[in-house]
């Protein structure tokens, strides 16, 4: 028991180091492709992390979801949008960005502050006297239990949203025939009226 | 274990909140929001673990979230892929046309 215990606090620590440095790099590093696989790897780290919060398909749909859909596409726009001739600019550090780094700085200060001194305890032993006595049934049917009956409507309204937002993505990124035929003139009278 | 997973994801939200309103590149900025997304998922995952492991609603709730940021991801890149074909720049700062 005592082993496993090691074990499992070893990998949460190399866990929670990857999200922490590579959060870091995303945010700090100047070459944005860097950012982008850093963020893929912050997001492999986290479904880890889900694993061992016994939430393990939604470590399934992270990696499915996040990794395999929403990084590959930051992948794609990283690729389709960047200037070669940007990619090594510097962003200067100015004013602005001691006040940020101040601001959150400090709201963590605080949230972990305020993290630490709630009695967790008491909340958590309530809850666990309740819990403990059943036999924990399976995740994934729980999952599909509440969906399908107590969260049917939302479930629903979320297969429509994901539906228009596609096609609304689809509509917007279009290349139209019209703007596309007189694209210069429209930039220069762009610039012309700036 | 508990405070060590909230710690961790006020860390994750606070390092998101200073890439969001620092960066100058629209794309960097979308992934400081998806680092913003991600820590709000652990906090819901790790209360639902801790204190509602009989049914999950946490877990139902983040996979909610999840569906959401996938949505919010494309519609994202599909802005910042007309703006740059309009104007030929992806920083911030550059974009002023809903401003007068």
């Amino acid at each position: 028991m005592n082993f496993t215990d090691s074990i499992r606090n070893s990998i949460l620590v190399i866990i929670e180091a990857g999200i922490i440095l590579g959060s870091l790099g995303v945010v700090s590093l100047s070459n944005i492709i860097y950012s982008a696989f850093l963020l893929g790897f912050v997001f492999i780290c986290i479904a880890f992390l889900y694993l061992t919060l016994n939430a393990d398909f939604l470590s399934a749909a992270q990696i499915l979801i996040y990794v395999g859909a929403v990084n590959v596409l930051i992948v794609f726009a990283v690729m389709l949008i960047n200037n070669p001739k940007e990619i090594k600019t510097k962003e200067p550090w100015n004013i602005s960005n001691n006040i940020s780094f101040f601001l959150c700085t400090s709201l963590f200060v605080s949230l972990s502050f305020t993290i630490l001194k709630t009695n967790w305890s008491n909340l958590y032993s309530i809850q666990h006297s309740l819990n403990i006595l059943d036999q924990m049934p399976s995740n994934i049917r729980l999952i599909g239990k509440n969906l399908l009956t107590q969260f049917l409507i939302p479930f629903e309204l979320l297969s429509l949203l994901l539906l228009l937002a596609l096609i609304g993505a689809i509509t917007i990124a279009r290349r139209d025939e019209f703007i596309e035929a007189d694209d210069s003139e429209t930039l220069d009278s762009k610039e012309e009226s700036v | 274990m508990f405070e060590h997973v909230l710690i961790l994801s006020s860390y994750l939200f606070c390092i998101g909140f200073y890439g969001l309103i620092t960066s100058r590149n629209m794309v960097r900025a979308l992934m400081c929001l998806e680092l913003i997304f991600n820590a709000i998922n652990i906090n819901f995952v790790t209360f639902s673990n801790f204190l509602d492991s009989q049914e999950i609603k946490g877990e139902v709730f983040s996979i909610f979230i999840i569906a959401i940021a996938a949505a919010e991801a494309a519609i994202g890149l599909s802005i910042i892929l007309v703006l740059y074909r309009n104007g030929r720049s992806n920083q911030i700062n550059e974009f002023n046309l809903l401003k007068w």
